[in-house]
């Protein structure tokens, strides 16, 4: 589905993200783990077509597209979606007319019709319920006023209602209690198919007990040392990433 | 003994409309006679004058108008008009009034009565009143050369709003029409304000609006502007408010190449409400400026006054806001604020809110910020699949939106929200 190659990425004169390869099949959950300062909120930004970063090298080929050709919303038309580490507030834009936007433009771009209010209300009933978003959230401005678990719900509910092909969750854990990661948890595992891809970005490995992914891969320094099974996760979690570093810089 | 030698430049451009006849109604001879003479000892303003600093009037001052009635001409008010409800509409064409064009309520609980009409009415001392005629010239110029106008008195819960509408059409045209809206003890008047114009070149509409709310009214005033090319407008409302009254006034502008705005409230007696909300979004290289002063004169009363704007291209937006509290008005709750929107790097926004406190048991605040549009948020909607352009779009429209939100009338509100294109 994706296929990252020798990806380097910087912003203003830092070079971030140094050489970045990976591969992800259509039906995979990919882990991707790392110290804090390691690059993986960056690659998750520069997936999303971020313009802050500047792509210095390498390329990324997306179901046979150049990935970093494309705008950031032509990218979220052909199915890709970020959930964000912070989702942001925007006051005066209700969660639903925003939603309804996206995917009529969506459909616009692909030469569909706009979505039947019936259905979009439909959808929207169906999706919320997955986690649990409560309606009274769903009337009021994208994400004001919510708690931390309330932004990332909405996170996952907009993942849900817009159905990508290959989700990227930037530490779609932090800031969540256990009820609430369990929640989100089980509206990604639920939307998971054979046909579209998951890369989990997390510090840590908790997250991965209920997201249970088939790779795991460490990125440190700009660039991934060590990929594995979902073992890896829990050797992480038990000597943390000094060894790690030290096999790096050895 | 000193001599006056009068400007050049007022006497010409008063010569030129001066000519016209206009009627000469003898009620308000006094007033306009005073009104001329003043106008012989004034210069227009440079943008030296603090309060014109923004806004230069010197290819006003160096035009020469004329006056042109064609209030006898059936015109098309469709654009104007808010689906799904229902108003009286009176009807002014280049500053005249025009009944072939106006629907007038036949009632008992309001009246209505055009200055051109010889009988007196008891509001007719009142003219000018709080008006600055003395050192604003196009105040001068109005109460000198008003084309017409109407004095409307509202004496009960007066709910069907009425509609003022202003038709301008021609070249080097001078419209000043001039009214007054009167809201009697216990009642309720709301005034919709709107303009067409058609083939207009180098025209200049100077309104004055005075408005007087007696004890325990209200009065609602919606103003839309959304002007074709080719006119420079100036208005100047004055608001004289006594005591347990309600005035709010709603301005939207949605084009137009020049545009004064001035609005003075005088809140003359205690428990007084004043709203005062705008909204603008100058493109191109439009020029857009509002100018408000709330007086308080009396204790225990709340203001609330909310202007906000984005200003794309070249244009530019000018905001100055004053507020008063004089000496023994205590209890005095007043709230101002200004917020922009610069969407390019050659915009421009003046923005100067002012506060002059002389009590001190008052709460009062005022803030003034002008930005840019929240990349993150642009990002942030693109990455759902939105373009940028509707992202901006959808931002700005929740950004200026508050202020449509205040519109009490549910199908004007829905009228605002589509000529600001964001339903």
């Amino acid at each position: 589905m994706i296929y990252i190659n020798n990806l380097h990425a910087s912003i203003g004169e830092k070079e971030i993200l140094r050489g970045i390869n990976l591969e992800v099949k259509a039906g995979e959950v990919h882990a991707i783990m790392g110290p804090n300062g390691s690059g993986k909120s960056t690659l998750s930004a520069v997936l999303a077509g971020n313009e802050n970063y500047i792509i210095t090298e390498g390329s990324v080929d997306y179901i046979g597209e150049d990935l970093l050709e494309l705008s950031t919303e032509e990218r979220a038309r052909k199915g890709i979606f970020l959930a964000f580490q912070y989702p942001i507030e925007i006051p005066g834009v209700s969660n639903m007319n925003f939603l309804r936007t996206a995917i009529n433009e969506t459909r616009e771009a692909k030469g569909e019709e706009p979505m039947a209010a019936k259905e979009f209300l439909a959808r929207v009933k169906e999706k919320s319920a997955l986690v649990e978003l409560d309606a009274s959230l769903l009337k009021r401005y994208v994400n004001e006023g919510f708690s931390g678990g309330e932004k990332k719900r909405n996170e996952i509910f907009q993942m849900a209602m817009l159905d990508p092909k290959l989700a990227i969750l930037d530490e779609t854990d932090s800031g969540l209690d256990i009820d609430a990661l369990k929640i989100v948890s089980h509206g990604v595992n639920k939307l998971k198919s054979k046909d579209n891809a998951t890369i989990v970005i997390t510090h840590y490995q908790r997250l991965l007990d209920h997201i249970v992914p088939d790779f795991v891969h460490v990125l440190y320094k700009g660039r991934i040392v060590k990929s594995g099974g979902k073992e890896l996760a829990l050797e992480l979690e038990e000597k943390g990433y000094d060894w790690i570093k030290e096999e790096v810089n050895a | 003994m000193t001599t006056i030698i009068a400007n050049n430049k007022v006497s010409e451009f008063v010569s030129s409309i001066a000519n016209e006849n206009l009627p000469c109604w003898e009620k308000f001879s006094e007033s306009r006679k005073k009104a001329k003479e003043i106008l012989t000892q004034l210069d227009f303003p440079t943008t030296r004058n603090e309060y014109w600093k923004y806004s230069r009037v010197t290819k006003i001052a160096s035009e020469n108008y004329h006056f042109k009635n064609l209030s006898e001409e059936k015109i098309d008010l469709d654009e104007v008009r808010i689906p799904n409800l229902e108003t009286y509409e009176i009807v002014f064409i280049n500053g005249f009034i025009s009944l072939v064009n106006s629907n007038l309520p036949s009632s008992d609980e309001l009246e209505i009565v055009a200055f051109s009409d010889s009988k007196s009415h008891d509001y007719d001392s009142f003219f000018s009143k709080n008006l600055d005629s003395i050192t604003n010239i196009f105040s001068a110029l109005n109460t000198a050369y008003f084309t017409d106008g109407v004095i409307i008195k509202a004496k009960g819960e007066f709910a069907k709003p009425i509609h003022i509408i202003h038709y301008s059409t021609g070249e080097n045209i001078i419209s000043q029409p001039r009214n007054m809206f009167v809201s009697t003890t216990n009642s309720s008047l709301t005034i919709l304000k709107s303009s067409i114009n058609n083939n207009t070149n180098k025209f200049f509409q100077n309104s004055v609006n005075e408005f007087f709310l007696e004890k325990n009214s209200k009065l609602n005033f919606y103003v839309i502007q959304d002007y074709k090319k080719g006119m420079k407008v100036m208005t100047t409302n004055v608001v004289n408010q006594e005591r347990d009254s309600v005035f709010s006034a709603y301005n939207y502008t949605i084009k137009g190449d020049w545009i004064r705005n001035n609005t003075n409230v005088f809140v003359n007696g205690k428990n007084c409400e004043t709203n005062l909300f705008g909204a603008y979004q100058p493109t191109g290289s439009e020029h857009i400026d509002n100018h408000t002063i709330v007086d308080h004169l009396a204790a225990h009363c709340e203001s609330n006054e909310h202007y906000k704007g984005t200003i794309a291209d070249k244009a530019t937006g000018v905001f100055n806001g004053k507020v008063f509290v004089r000496k023994d008005s205590q209890k005095i709750n007043a709230f101002q604020s200004n917020n922009n929107v610069l969407l390019s790097d050659e915009a421009t926004m003046n923005s100067k809110p002012e506060l002059e406190i002389y009590a001190d048991d008052v709460k009062c605040s005022h803030g003034s910020t002008s930005g840019q549009l929240d990349d993150e948020a642009v990002f942030y909607l693109q990455s759902r699949g939105l373009s940028k352009k509707s992202a901006t779009a959808l931002l700005i429209g929740a950004f200026l939106g508050e202020v449509v939100e205040k519109i009490e009338i549910p199908e004007l509100k829905e009228k605002v929200l589509e000529l600001y294109g964001m339903e």
